[in-house]
Protein backbone atom coordinates (compact mmCIF):
# COMPACT_ATOMS: atom_id res chain seq x y z
CA UNK A 1 0.00 0.00 0.00
CA UNK A 2 1.47 3.38 -0.97
CA UNK A 3 2.16 5.96 1.54
CA UNK A 4 -0.21 8.39 1.44
CA UNK A 5 0.76 12.38 2.24
CA UNK A 6 -1.02 15.09 4.02
CA UNK A 7 -0.43 19.01 4.61
CA UNK A 8 0.72 19.32 7.57
CA UNK A 9 3.01 16.21 8.05
CA UNK A 10 6.50 16.56 9.25
CA UNK A 11 9.58 14.96 8.48
CA UNK A 12 13.40 15.77 10.33
CA UNK A 13 16.75 15.15 9.75
CA UNK A 14 20.10 15.77 11.59
CA UNK A 15 23.11 16.52 10.61
CA UNK A 16 27.02 17.07 11.75
CA UNK A 17 29.31 19.71 9.98
CA UNK A 18 32.11 17.30 11.38
CA UNK A 19 35.60 18.72 11.09
CA UNK A 20 36.91 17.25 7.42
CA UNK A 21 33.33 17.65 5.98
CA UNK A 22 33.76 20.78 3.55
CA UNK A 23 37.35 19.51 2.23
CA UNK A 24 35.66 16.26 1.79
CA UNK A 25 32.67 17.98 -0.11
CA UNK A 26 35.34 19.91 -1.74
CA UNK A 27 36.47 16.44 -3.21
CA UNK A 28 33.21 15.14 -4.29
CA UNK A 29 31.79 18.81 -5.50
CA UNK A 30 34.54 20.49 -7.11
CA UNK A 31 34.26 23.84 -5.22
CA UNK A 32 37.41 24.00 -3.53
CA UNK A 33 37.16 28.06 -3.20
CA UNK A 34 40.04 28.46 -0.06
CA UNK A 35 37.30 30.77 2.27
CA UNK A 36 35.85 26.37 2.50
CA UNK A 37 38.77 24.70 3.06
CA UNK A 38 41.13 26.62 4.68
CA UNK A 39 40.71 28.42 8.05
CA UNK A 40 43.11 31.18 7.61
CA UNK A 41 41.62 31.97 4.02
CA UNK A 42 37.85 32.65 5.62
CA UNK A 43 39.53 33.91 8.48
CA UNK A 44 41.33 36.16 5.66
CA UNK A 45 37.87 37.36 4.22
CA UNK A 46 36.36 38.20 7.41
CA UNK A 47 34.45 35.01 8.32
CA UNK A 48 35.88 33.85 11.35
CA UNK A 49 37.04 30.46 9.88
CA UNK A 50 36.35 28.26 7.61
CA UNK A 51 32.73 27.65 6.58
CA UNK A 52 30.75 24.89 4.85
CA UNK A 53 29.79 25.11 1.17
CA UNK A 54 26.45 26.70 1.13
CA UNK A 55 25.34 23.49 -1.18
CA UNK A 56 26.08 20.99 1.18
CA UNK A 57 23.73 22.45 3.51
CA UNK A 58 21.33 22.75 0.38
CA UNK A 59 22.20 18.77 -0.36
CA UNK A 60 21.31 17.99 3.36
CA UNK A 61 17.94 19.37 2.63
CA UNK A 62 17.49 17.44 -0.46
CA UNK A 63 18.51 14.44 2.01
CA UNK A 64 15.76 15.23 4.40
CA UNK A 65 12.88 15.15 1.69
CA UNK A 66 14.40 12.22 -0.26
CA UNK A 67 13.92 10.02 3.32
CA UNK A 68 10.52 11.59 3.87
CA UNK A 69 9.13 10.82 0.10
CA UNK A 70 11.58 7.20 0.35
CA UNK A 71 13.52 7.68 -3.02
CA UNK A 72 15.65 10.69 -4.08
CA UNK A 73 14.64 9.92 -7.71
CA UNK A 74 11.24 11.57 -6.85
CA UNK A 75 13.10 15.02 -5.37
CA UNK A 76 12.11 17.97 -7.98
CA UNK A 77 13.16 20.70 -6.64
CA UNK A 78 14.95 22.59 -3.48
CA UNK A 79 15.16 26.04 -3.21
CA UNK A 80 16.40 28.14 -0.36
CA UNK A 81 19.03 31.43 0.64
CA UNK A 82 22.08 30.93 2.70
CA UNK A 83 21.37 33.24 5.53
CA UNK A 84 23.94 32.12 8.28
CA UNK A 85 27.38 30.21 7.56
CA UNK A 86 27.52 27.02 8.81
CA UNK A 87 31.23 26.38 10.60
CA UNK A 88 32.89 23.15 11.00
CA UNK A 89 31.60 21.49 14.43
CA UNK A 90 27.95 22.78 13.82
CA UNK A 91 25.20 20.21 14.05
CA UNK A 92 21.83 20.89 11.87
CA UNK A 93 18.36 20.23 12.40
CA UNK A 94 16.32 20.29 9.23
CA UNK A 95 12.93 20.53 9.64
CA UNK A 96 9.96 20.16 6.69
CA UNK A 97 6.40 20.34 7.29
CA UNK A 98 4.04 19.88 3.58
CA UNK A 99 2.15 22.67 2.82
CA UNK A 100 0.58 21.13 -0.26
CA UNK A 101 -0.18 17.91 -1.94
CA UNK A 102 -1.84 18.33 -5.55
CA UNK A 103 -1.70 16.68 -8.74
CA UNK A 104 1.01 13.91 -7.19
CA UNK A 105 3.22 16.22 -6.18
CA UNK A 106 4.43 17.67 -2.41
CA UNK A 107 5.46 20.99 -1.44
CA UNK A 108 7.40 21.58 1.86
CA UNK A 109 8.89 23.93 3.82
CA UNK A 110 12.04 23.61 5.60
CA UNK A 111 13.39 25.12 8.42
CA UNK A 112 17.61 24.54 9.27
CA UNK A 113 18.81 25.45 12.64
CA UNK A 114 22.14 24.78 14.54
CA UNK A 115 22.83 23.91 17.65
CA UNK A 116 22.23 27.60 18.97
CA UNK A 117 18.94 26.92 17.54
CA UNK A 118 20.14 30.08 14.89
CA UNK A 119 18.94 29.32 11.01
CA UNK A 120 21.65 29.04 8.71
CA UNK A 121 18.58 28.81 5.81
CA UNK A 122 15.70 30.97 4.44
CA UNK A 123 12.80 30.72 2.98
CA UNK A 124 13.76 26.89 1.68
CA UNK A 125 11.23 25.04 0.33
CA UNK A 126 11.42 21.29 -1.74
CA UNK A 127 9.30 19.70 -3.98
CA UNK A 128 8.86 15.91 -4.46
CA UNK A 129 6.87 13.29 -7.07
CA UNK A 130 4.52 10.97 -4.68
CA UNK A 131 2.81 9.29 -7.61
CA UNK B 1 30.19 46.92 -5.85
CA UNK B 2 29.45 48.33 -8.96
CA UNK B 3 28.11 45.74 -11.09
CA UNK B 4 27.57 47.16 -14.96
CA UNK B 5 24.47 45.79 -16.10
CA UNK B 6 25.20 45.53 -19.83
CA UNK B 7 26.51 42.38 -19.04
CA UNK B 8 22.75 40.91 -18.66
CA UNK B 9 22.09 38.43 -21.07
CA UNK B 10 25.59 37.12 -21.25
CA UNK B 11 25.98 33.36 -22.03
CA UNK B 12 28.12 31.03 -21.20
CA UNK B 13 28.80 27.17 -22.42
CA UNK B 14 28.04 24.69 -23.47
CA UNK B 15 29.69 22.64 -21.39
CA UNK B 16 29.85 18.90 -21.73
CA UNK B 17 30.12 16.40 -18.70
CA UNK B 18 29.66 12.80 -18.66
CA UNK B 19 28.64 11.11 -15.56
CA UNK B 20 30.48 8.35 -14.25
CA UNK B 21 29.27 5.79 -11.72
CA UNK B 22 32.31 6.50 -8.95
CA UNK B 23 32.03 9.93 -8.97
CA UNK B 24 28.51 9.93 -8.52
CA UNK B 25 29.06 7.13 -5.71
CA UNK B 26 31.77 9.56 -4.08
CA UNK B 27 29.45 12.66 -4.26
CA UNK B 28 26.49 10.46 -2.20
CA UNK B 29 28.62 9.30 0.37
CA UNK B 30 30.94 12.61 0.98
CA UNK B 31 27.69 14.89 1.19
CA UNK B 32 25.99 11.90 3.23
CA UNK B 33 28.70 11.50 5.97
CA UNK B 34 30.96 9.13 4.87
CA UNK B 35 34.24 9.13 5.65
CA UNK B 36 36.54 8.88 2.89
CA UNK B 37 40.16 7.31 2.65
CA UNK B 38 42.34 6.13 -0.20
CA UNK B 39 40.96 3.99 -2.50
CA UNK B 40 37.34 3.67 -1.04
CA UNK B 41 34.66 6.40 -0.37
CA UNK B 42 33.73 4.90 3.22
CA UNK B 43 31.34 3.47 4.64
CA UNK B 44 27.78 4.66 3.55
CA UNK B 45 25.82 5.83 6.84
CA UNK B 46 22.31 4.04 7.23
CA UNK B 47 20.28 7.44 6.08
CA UNK B 48 21.61 6.78 2.57
CA UNK B 49 19.45 5.66 0.08
CA UNK B 50 20.80 2.21 -1.72
CA UNK B 51 19.64 3.72 -4.92
CA UNK B 52 22.34 6.11 -5.06
CA UNK B 53 25.27 3.56 -4.14
CA UNK B 54 24.60 -0.17 -4.36
CA UNK B 55 24.02 -1.71 -7.93
CA UNK B 56 21.99 -4.58 -7.00
CA UNK B 57 19.36 -2.96 -4.82
CA UNK B 58 19.17 -0.45 -7.55
CA UNK B 59 18.56 -2.28 -10.06
CA UNK B 60 15.90 -4.01 -7.94
CA UNK B 61 14.03 -0.47 -7.26
CA UNK B 62 11.78 1.83 -8.53
CA UNK B 63 14.91 3.29 -11.28
CA UNK B 64 16.20 -0.14 -12.72
CA UNK B 65 19.36 0.82 -12.17
CA UNK B 66 22.10 3.32 -10.22
CA UNK B 67 20.62 7.01 -9.97
CA UNK B 68 22.40 9.99 -8.96
CA UNK B 69 21.99 12.46 -5.58
CA UNK B 70 19.89 14.67 -7.22
CA UNK B 71 22.20 17.76 -6.20
CA UNK B 72 25.23 15.89 -7.11
CA UNK B 73 24.14 18.01 -10.69
CA UNK B 74 26.22 20.76 -9.05
CA UNK B 75 29.31 19.34 -9.83
CA UNK B 76 28.84 19.94 -13.72
CA UNK B 77 25.07 22.54 -13.52
CA UNK B 78 27.89 25.23 -11.25
CA UNK B 79 29.51 25.68 -14.53
CA UNK B 80 27.72 29.11 -16.03
CA UNK B 81 27.69 30.53 -12.71
CA UNK B 82 31.45 29.77 -11.91
CA UNK B 83 32.29 31.25 -15.39
CA UNK B 84 30.17 34.37 -15.10
CA UNK B 85 31.64 35.37 -11.58
CA UNK B 86 35.37 35.17 -12.58
CA UNK B 87 34.41 36.48 -15.63
CA UNK B 88 37.06 39.19 -16.08
CA UNK B 89 35.34 41.75 -17.69
CA UNK B 90 33.00 41.92 -14.75
CA UNK B 91 35.89 42.11 -12.15
CA UNK B 92 34.35 40.38 -8.85
CA UNK B 93 36.34 39.96 -5.82
CA UNK B 94 36.08 36.68 -5.19
CA UNK B 95 37.70 36.55 -1.30
CA UNK B 96 34.32 39.09 -0.61
CA UNK B 97 32.04 36.54 -2.63
CA UNK B 98 29.58 34.58 -0.98
CA UNK B 99 26.75 31.99 -1.95
CA UNK B 100 23.52 33.85 -1.48
CA UNK B 101 20.77 32.06 -2.83
CA UNK B 102 20.14 28.60 -4.73
CA UNK B 103 17.01 27.48 -6.71
CA UNK B 104 17.71 23.65 -8.65
CA UNK B 105 14.57 21.66 -10.52
CA UNK B 106 15.23 18.35 -11.28
CA UNK B 107 13.05 17.39 -14.53
CA UNK B 108 14.49 13.33 -14.42
CA UNK B 109 17.03 10.87 -12.70
CA UNK B 110 20.53 11.16 -14.20
CA UNK B 111 22.09 7.61 -14.46
CA UNK B 112 25.90 6.55 -15.02
CA UNK B 113 27.43 7.26 -18.30
CA UNK B 114 24.36 10.30 -19.06
CA UNK B 115 26.32 12.97 -21.22
CA UNK B 116 25.23 16.44 -20.37
CA UNK B 117 25.28 19.35 -21.72
CA UNK B 118 24.57 22.73 -19.63
CA UNK B 119 24.34 26.71 -20.97
CA UNK B 120 23.68 29.41 -18.84
CA UNK B 121 23.54 32.96 -18.70
CA UNK B 122 23.39 36.19 -16.05
CA UNK B 123 20.11 36.89 -15.92
CA UNK B 124 20.60 39.77 -13.53
CA UNK B 125 23.03 41.79 -11.57
CA UNK B 126 22.02 44.55 -9.26
CA UNK B 127 22.70 46.11 -6.14
CA UNK B 128 20.68 46.06 -2.15
CA UNK B 129 22.12 47.38 0.64
CA UNK B 130 25.54 48.42 -0.60
CA UNK B 131 26.15 45.02 -2.05
CA UNK B 132 25.86 43.17 -5.12
CA UNK B 133 24.17 40.48 -6.52
CA UNK B 134 24.94 38.10 -9.70
CA UNK B 135 22.16 35.89 -10.77
CA UNK B 136 23.08 33.04 -13.52
CA UNK B 137 20.17 30.93 -14.46
CA UNK B 138 21.51 27.34 -16.24
CA UNK B 139 20.02 24.61 -18.19
CA UNK B 140 21.38 21.01 -18.40
CA UNK B 141 20.01 18.56 -20.85
CA UNK B 142 21.08 14.32 -21.37
CA UNK B 143 22.11 12.97 -24.34
CA UNK B 144 18.31 12.31 -25.21
CA UNK B 145 17.96 16.27 -25.78
CA UNK B 146 15.80 16.30 -22.66
CA UNK B 147 16.07 19.38 -20.20
CA UNK B 148 17.11 17.37 -16.65
CA UNK B 149 18.07 20.08 -14.78
CA UNK B 150 17.46 23.90 -14.26
CA UNK B 151 19.32 26.11 -11.68
CA UNK B 152 19.03 30.01 -10.56
CA UNK B 153 22.35 30.97 -8.99
CA UNK B 154 22.90 34.05 -6.59
CA UNK B 155 25.96 35.27 -5.46
CA UNK B 156 26.02 37.88 -3.48
CA UNK B 157 29.63 40.07 -3.32
CA UNK B 158 29.92 41.80 -0.02
CA UNK B 159 30.93 45.55 0.80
Amino acid sequence: MPRTYQPGDTFTHVRECDRYRPIYYAGASGDYNPIHIDPEAGAAAGLNGNILQGLCTLGWVVEAIAGFVEDPGRVRRVKARFSRPVRPEDTLTFQGRVTHVQDGRLTAEVTATNQRGEDVLKGAIVEASIE
Amino acid sequence: MALDKRFIGREYGPYRYTIGEEKMREFTLALGGAKPGAGTPGEPPAHVSPLLYDEQAAKAGPHGGLIAFPSFAVVFAIRPFSAAIADPELNINMQMLVHGEQDLEFLDVMRPGDVMTTTGRIADLYERARMGFVVVTSESRNQHGNVVVKGTWTAIIRG
